[in-house]
C-alpha cells in the first residue's frame, strides 16, 4: 500500500519555481530519501506534504488523505522534524511534549504521560525532562524534536535533515532508530538530506532532486549502477601503483586506468573477465599483487556527477 | 471548527513562555507601575510634605478651564491641594490608563505572533492539526487576558494611591473608583487592548520578528498621546463625552483591524514571511 503519492507537485514563489512537477511514490514501511544539495526543493516538498504550505499545482496523498481536500487528516497522520528543531526553549522538555501531544489530540492524560515517558527514555532524556530546552545541546534538541514528531504515533514521519549538526554517536542513534521504526513498526519515513551517508545507510529508496525536479529514483545500489556506471577492479600492489599502470593499459578489454592513493583502479566493459588478465599482466610485469577487489563507484561519486551536470 | 479547549492549549503554552521572558514581563509590569503608583505618588504625596510648586498651577490652569461647568463650580470651592488632587487624580491621569492596555497587549501580541518567527518555532506549531481559528483565538486570548489583568490591577493600585492621598484632604472621603473611571477601565480599555492586538496581528504578517512588530504596532500610541497632549493643553477633558468618543472610536477601530487581521490570518503566509 502506498503511504505517500505525489503527482506533478509544484510550488512557485513569486515567479521562482522551488519544486517543479515532482512525482514519486513511497510504500508503507519504506524509508525514502529525498537527496539533493541545499536549495534543491527538499524542504519545500516536505512542507507541502505535511500541509504547512500548499502546492501551486499538482496533488499528493499522505496516509490516504489528500493534501488539498483534507489537510487536517494529513496533519494528524504525519509527524515532522522540521529544518530547525522548532522547540519552545523557555519550556521544559516535558512541557514541550505535553503541548504537542495535546495539540495532536492525545487528550487522555495517562496515555499522554506514558507515551512521553517512553519517548524521553528512548532518547535518554528522561533525567532532563524538567530542564528548559534552552540549556540542551544541539544533539539533545534534535532528539527531543524527533520525540515530538513521534509523540502521537504517526504512520508517516517526515525528517528534514535529521542528523544535521550531530556528533557521530548521536547521528548513529538517529539512523538506528529510523531503521528500527521502519522495520519493526512499519512506519513510513521520508528523510530529506544532503548527507549521502544517511541516504546510503538507511534509505530503501532514494530520489535525487535538483532545482526542484526529480532527476533519478531507485535504491541506493540501483542509483550507483545507473548513474556511476559499471563496477571497477581495484588492485593494491607493493610499491607505487603508478609504475605498473602502463602494464594494465595495454590490455585490450580495459577501458580506463587510474591510480588513486597508490591503488590501480581499472574500468572494463566486463570486470569479471578482465580481472584475471589484469592480475596476470601485473604479475608478469614484476608487480607483487597484495589484493584485488571489485568495487562499485560510491553513491557520493554518482551523486556528485549528477549534481555537477548542467550546474 | 474552533475548539475552545485547543485555543486554551495555545493560550497556556504561550503564557508559560511569556512569563519566563523578561523582555515581555518587564515592560508590562514597569510601565503600569510608573503610571499607577510612582508618578501619582510623587505628584500627590510630595506636595503634602513640601507644599505645591507654582508650576503645578500653570498646568492645572488650562485643564481647569476645560472642565465641565458643574465640576468647575465644585472644584472652585476647594483649597489648592484639594484642587490639585481632584483634577490631576480624577481627570489628568485618565489617558495614561489607555497606554497601559495598549502597550501591554501589543507587547504580548508581538511576542505571541512575531516572536514565534524570531524563535523559529512556528513551523512545528503550524504542522499540528490545530485550526487557524484555534491558533488565532489562543493567541488573542494570551495577549488580551494578561493585558486586561495588568490594567485592572493598575487601576486598583491607582485607586489605593489616590484614596490614601485624598483621605486626609477630603475628610476621609473615597474618590476612586467612581463611575467615570469604572466605565473607562471596564468599557474603554478592553477596546484599546483589542485594537493593540489587532494592529499587531496585521503587522506580524509583514515583519520578521518581535522587535519590529512591537515598534510598528506602537503606531497606535500616536492617537493616545494626542489625547494626553490635548488634555494638558486644555482642549479636552476626560469626561463622559470623551469616554463615549474613545469607546466608540476604538470599538470601530477594533472591527476594522480584526476584519483585516482575520482575513490576513493564513498559516502559510505567516510562515513564509518569517523565513
Amino acid at each position: 500500500m502506498l503511504a505517500v503519492k505525489a503527482e506533478g507537485l509544484t510550488r512557485k514563489f513569486d515567479g521562482f519555481t522551488a519544486v517543479n512537477a515532482l512525482s514519486f511514490e513511497v510504500d508503507e514501511g519504506e524509508i525514502f530519501g529525498l537527496l539533493g544539495p541545499n536549495g534543491a526543493g527538499k524542504t519545500t516538498t516536505v512542507r507541502m506534504l505535511s500541509c504547512i504550505i500548499s502546492p501551486t499545482s499538482g496533488m499528493a496523498t499522505v496516509a490516504g488523505h489528500d493534501i488539498r481536500s483534507n489537510p487536517t487528516g494529513v496533519r494528524r497522520s504525519v509527524g515532522i522534524l522540521t529544518e530547525n528543531p522548532s522547540l519552545y526553549e523557555r519550556l521544559t522538555a516535558l512541557e514541550n511534549l505535553e503541548f504537542f501531544a495535546q495539540a495532536y489530540g492525545i487528550k487522555e492524560s495517562r496515555q499522554r504521560a506514558e507515551r512521553i515517558r517512553e519517548l524521553l527514555e528512548f532518547f535518554r532524556l528522561w533525567d532532563r525532562k524538567d530542564d528548559k530546552v534552552t540549556v540542551f545541546s544541539k544533539g539533545m534538541k534534535q532528539k527531543l524534536a524527533i520525540a515530538r514528531a513521534l509523540v502521537h504515533n504517526p504512520t508517516v514521519l517526515f525528517l528534514d535533515e535529521p542528523t544535521a549538526g550531530l556528533d557521530p554517536e548521536a547521528a548513529k542513534l538517529i539512523r538506528d532508530m529510523v531503521t528500527e521504526m521502519s522495520g519493526k513498526e512499519r512506519r513510513t519515513i521520508l528523510i530529506c538530506t544532503h548527507r549521502l551517508e544517511d541516504a546510503e545507510r538507511v534509505c530503501t529508496k532514494v530520489m535525487i532532486i535538483k532545482r526542484g525536479a526529480g532527476v533519478v529514483i531507485g535504491s541506493p545500489d540501483e542509483l550507483r549502477l545507473r548513474m556511476a556506471g559499471r563496477p571497477r577492479i581495484e588492485v593494491r600492489v607493493k610499491g607505487d601503483g603508478e609504475s605498473f599502470a602502463d602494464l594494465v593499459r595495454r590490455i585490450p578489454s580495459v577501458i580506463g586506468v587510474d591510480v588513486i592513493n597508490g591503488r590501480i583502479v581499472v574500468t572494463s566493459k566486463n570486470p569479471e573477465e578482465a580481472a584475471p588478465e589484469v592480475v596476470r599482466a601485473l604479475v608478469n610485469g614484476g608487480a607483487m599483487v597484495l589484493s584485488v577487489n571489485e568495487t562499485l563507484p560510491s553513491l557520493e561519486e554518482a551523486y556528485l556527477r549528477l549534481i555537477k551536470e548542467d550546474a | 471548527m474552533t475548539d475552545f479547549s485547543n485555543a486554551m492549549l495555545v493560550f497556556w503554552k504561550d503564557w508559560r513562555e511569556m512569563r519566563r521572558n523578561y523582555q515581555v514581563i518587564a515592560p508590562i509590569l514597569f510601565v503600569p507601575l510608573i503610571f499607577a503608583v510612582i508618578l501619582p505618588s510623587i505628584i500627590f504625596f510630595v506636595p503634602t510634605m513640601f507644599g505645591i510648586p507654582e508650576s503645578s498651577f500653570q498646568i492645572i490652569g488650562p485643564i481647569f478651564q476645560s472642565l465641565p461647568p458643574e465640576i468647575r463650580e465644585m472644584v472652585a470651592t476647594m483649597g489648592g491641594q484639594q484642587q490639585m488632587l481632584y483634577i490631576f487624580g480624577l481627570y489628568f491621569f485618565a489617558p495614561f490608563f489607555l497606554i497601559i492596555p495598549l502597550m501591554a497587549s501589543s507587547v504580548l501580541a508581538s511576542d505571541s505572533f512575531a516572536g514565534e518567527k524570531d524563535r523559529k518555532t512556528l513551523e512545528a506549531l503550524l504542522a499540528t492539526p490545530l485550526s487557524d481559528g484555534e491558533l488565532l483565538l489562543g493567541k488573542i486570548l494570551v495577549s488580551f487576558i494578561p493585558a486586561m489583568a495588568v490594567t485592572v490591577l493598575s487601576f486598583a493600585m491607582y485607586c489605593v494611591v489616590i484614596d490614601l492621598a485624598a483621605m486626609p484632604l477630603f475628610n476621609g472621603a473615597v474618590l476612586l473608583p467612581n463611575l467615570l473611571w469604572t466605565e473607562l477601565i471596564f468599557l474603554v480599555t478592553p477596546t484599546v487592548a483589542l485594537a493593540g492586538i489587532g494592529v499587531t496581528v496585521i503587522v506580524s504578517f509583514k515583519v520578521k520578528g518581535y522587535r519590529e512588530a512591537q515598534q510598528l504596532s506602537a503606531i497606535l500610541l500616536i492617537p493616545v498621546l494626542a489625547v494626553i497632549f490635548a488634555e494638558i493643553s486644555g482642549l479636552i477633558i476626560f469626561g463622559p463625552l470623551m469616554i463615549l468618543i474613545l469607546g466608540v472610536g476604538f470599538a470601530a477601530l477594533d472591527v476594522v483591524v480584526f476584519k483585516v487581521g482575520i482575513a490576513l490570518f493564513n498559516r502559510e503566509e505567516l510562515l513564509m514571511k518569517g523565513i
